[in-house]
């Protein structure tokens, strides 16, 4: 059997919309992968199937699930068919990035400052008031070239109309990229003649333009500063990723225990004896960071370094405090941040959100619950959220509890039928739905966004969850010109 | 190099050379305890005693029983000193300064790793399958030596490997021959017969070299020539001596500490213990006296380096 009947027997939910099919025909970026895809016999698939999880297996291209107590080591599921975007969509998108990072770097420098923005009460104060993320700690800190968000993931959604709408922004430690560079080598092994006959856009740079960035921000003025990626050690289920940038930057990979501050100064202590550290690229939370600031029982961070922080010493990539800017129920405000910094209307627009401390928002969303998504405003991974269409009666209930008893700690959002694309599942072709993480590096000079990004899968049938602590998978991501 | 990664390299080839040892000598006693005759191991009790932290009791109901202290010592959860433990903290070693070691290292360790936490370990050696685990353990162990040696950076990293391997192997040479002169009282005009020696020797892989070099009968003092001085043999203490000297310099060389002039008396003075002695010192001061006296020179020098390089916590 070749590729042409598992082909036929393709079609996407209806309402969706799909990537690669179109009116019972194929997308143009999609037609020379389906021209490929036809003429492959069902045999060499599962061979090129096989070939990607032992690439990955053998890498050690794993990350950690606990459960019961005991971390088991898996591989991130990799599904070999790309995903395709076209050059003009992908220039919205850029666009849409840069201009809401833009905004939102003004917003971080602001409500760490003048707080002008809660003065003209355009993002009401009592919202970050109540925001745990809001930290106290960095207010009046000046940063290096007022840059707070260095490392962004803009989680992207396309709806059933072909929009992309911005789902999240991930403004502290977004992982993931490391899958989006490995998925691409692991492509070129699978369809070599593929990648260049459309002619698809690179991005294994992204390593170099995140260390050009990284050295750019340094304080001190010397030929090679130091810069290293903070871990918190070798139980972090993103450890992989923290490892394989520290070695594709080659920088070093220190965890807490290798740093210790002096007189305001952060050092490393080598076989050599102490090194001065200019930049942190810290894979930490803001409340492990430092004991003598933050949580006091933090064994992963550094005492002192928020002291060092403090006195411009040290660099640290993302800045403290950022939580507040990607908190859900401050996210509903990101196209009036756009709107009041730069007189802009914004050009990817957000999902409808409603804040569950307003009355009417509150049963407007529980009358039409069936339709609904409720989420913790301060918790991510896919935990702590309500699909309301699958929900039984007894959790909507329980959910509706824990909403009255602490609104602002939830919002809701209308569930959105995200687009799909066809996955090798089972040995035929598969609709899953899918979203986009394209990450952007702020520096000195100017944003850059790697052109792509990592697709997430949610792998099984009809969901809409695409975390991989939730069964989720990945594809290698095409910007393709037209 | 950050310490910690210094200190990681260092635990991770320590940790191997023990494993290395203890296989070796759970292969040789293993053998011997097949053969009923006068030399014949009565009891697991001597190597429970030295490389486990085996209570009296345990060491009642395990020390007669061949499959249980096997299993005890190599794959038991419970005992921290058993290889399962020994290659667990060489993993996370290795894992903690994966960006360090080379990608061969690294899928090495784990095999053995891998292999030993498996369960079925458990039912192989309780059959005719244990050596044929023995033997294929030794082997990953000493594979894992091969590709240290031929992919491995001859940089700092290399070096402090080096350091951790051969102060754990002199460790063990002393441990394992201090038992045997135990036996014996340390009496070096004991006249046990090469069946008795020849465990020690097979312990530490020995024993052809030991026929081939020395042809008259004064085992004892033949053994003690070949386990101190001999320089061809390379689990012999001045073997071990010479390789730690020789690392110790490039260590010294790449990272001048303040303590560099300390360091090198601390070690010159040990290693003169050996390089200036010989059987009529031993006799003279008595071999019990001899071999305390390196071990705690060992110990000293081994607490000076890691005080030098690795004191990050």
């Amino acid at each position: 059997m070749t590729g042409e009947a598992l082909l036929q027997a393709y079609f996407s939910t209806p309402g969706n919309w799909d990537e690669m099919v179109q009116d019972g025909g194929f997308r143009p970026e999609y037609r020379h992968v389906a021209e490929t895809l036809r003429h492959l016999q069902i045999e060499s698939l599962h061979q090129k199937d096989k070939l990607a999880s032992d690439l990955f297996m053998n890498q050690g291209i794993t990350f950690t699930v606990y459960s019961d107590n005991a971390g088991i080591e898996r591989i991130f599921p990799f599904d070999i068919i790309p995903r395709i975007i076209k050059a003009a969509e992908w220039d919205h998108i850029e666009a849409g990035i840069r201009q809401r990072l833009k905004a939102l770097n003004l917003f971080l420098k602001d409500i760490y400052s003048d707080q002008q923005i809660l003065k003209d009460q355009v993002v009401p104060s009592e919202l970050i008031a109540s925001c745990p993320q809001y930290t106290r700690e960095v207010h009046g800190i000046k940063v290096a070239h007022d840059i707070f968000v260095h490392i962004a993931g803009i989680d992207l959604i396309r709806g059933a109309d072909g929009q992309f709408y911005v789902l999240e922004d991930n403004l502290r430690t977004p992982s993931g990229v490391s899958y989006m560079l490995e998925n691409r080598e692991v492509t070129k092994r699978l369809f070599p003649d593929l990648l260049s006959a459309n002619k698809v856009r690179m991005v294994s740079n992204y390593p170099l333009l995140l260390h050009q960035n990284l050295i750019s921000l340094a304080t001190r003025q010397i030929a090679q500063p130091v810069v290293v990626i903070l871990t918190p050690g070798i139980f972090n289920s993103a450890y992989y990723e923290h490892t394989f940038l520290a070695r594709q930057m080659g920088i070093p990979l220190v965890e807490g225990r290798d740093l210790m501050v002096d007189n305001h100064k952060v050092y490393m202590k080598t076989t050599q004896g102490l090194q001065q550290v200019d930049v942190i690229y810290r894979r930490i939370d803001d409340e492990f960071l430092d004991p003598l600031v933050f949580r006091a029982d933090s064994a992963l961070g550094v005492p002192g370094l928020m002291s060092a922080y403090r006195k411009g010493n040290v660099v640290l990539v993302n800045a403290v405090g950022n939580g507040v800017a990607d908190d859900k129920a401050i996210y509903a405000y990101v196209p009036a941040m756009i709107k009041y910094y730069l007189n802009e209307e914004a050009i990817l627009p957000n999902v409808p959100t409603y804040h569950m401390h307003e009355k009417d928002a509150f049963h407007h969303v529980f009358e039409n619950i069936s339709s609904m998504v409720l989420k913790r405003t301060n918790q991510s991974g896919g935990y702590g959220m309500l699909m309301g269409h699958k929900a039984e009666q007894e959790e909507i209930e329980d959910f509706r509890q824990q909403v009255t008893e602490d609104p602002r700690n939830f919002i809701a959002q209308p569930i959105i039928r995200l687009s799909t694309v066809p996955c090798f599942l089972d040995g035929g072709f598969k609709s899953r739905h899918v979203d986009l993480r394209p990450f952007a590096l702020c520096g000195p000079d100017g944003i850059q966004i790697v052109p792509g990004g990592l697709t997430r899968v949610a792998l099984k049938e009809g969901s809409l969850v695409v975390n991989s602590s939730q069964g989720g998978g990945s594809k290698d991501t095409w910007i393709v010109d037209n | 190099m950050l310490s910690r990664i210094a200190d990681s390299l260092y635990w991770l080839d320590r940790y191997m050379e023990r494993t290395d040892g203890v296989l070796r000598i759970l292969r040789t006693e293993y053998v011997l305890s097949l053969d009923k005759g006068n030399n014949s191991m009565p009891s697991w009790r001597p190597v429970l005693k030295t490389f486990t932290q085996a209570d009296e009791g345990q060491m009642a109901t395990l020390e007669f029983d061949t499959a249980k202290s096997l299993q005890f010592i190599i794959a038991d959860a419970e005992n921290t000193n058993s290889l399962r433990a020994l290659l667990t903290r060489a993993r996370e070693n290795a894992r903690g300064a994966q960006d360090h070691i080379t990608k061969e290292v690294w899928e090495q360790v784990n095999h053995v790793y891998h292999t030993v936490i498996n369960p079925v370990i458990e039912e192989k050696l309780k059959g005719h399958e244990a050596l044929a685990l023995l033997d294929s353990m030794t082997e990953m162990v000493t594979l894992y030596k091969g590709v240290t040696g031929s992919t491995m950076p001859r940089s700092m990293g290399w070096n402090f490997m080096n350091l951790g391997k051969y102060i754990e192997r002199a460790m063990i040479t002393l441990e394992v021959t201090n038992r045997y002169f135990n036996e014996i009282n340390f009496n070096l005009q004991d006249t046990k017969d090469i069946l008795y020696w020849r465990q020690l020797l097979l312990s530490l892989s020995g024993y052809e070299l030991h026929l081939k070099t020395y042809r008259n009968t004064q085992y004892t003092l033949n053994v003690a020539e070949q386990v101190f001085f001999n320089r061809q043999f390379t689990r012999s203490i001045r073997y071990s001596l010479d390789k730690i000297g020789h690392y110790l310099d490039d260590v010294i060389d790449m990272n001048n500490p303040a303590e560099k002039e300390l360091l090198k008396r601390e070690f010159g003075r040990l290693r003169c213990k050996i390089k200036y002695a010989d059987l009529d010192q031993i006799k003279q001061q008595s071999p019990e006296k001899f071999i305390a006296d390196i071990r705690l020179n060992l110990l000293q020098f081994n607490k000076l380096l890691t005080q030098v390089f690795f004191s990050y916590a």
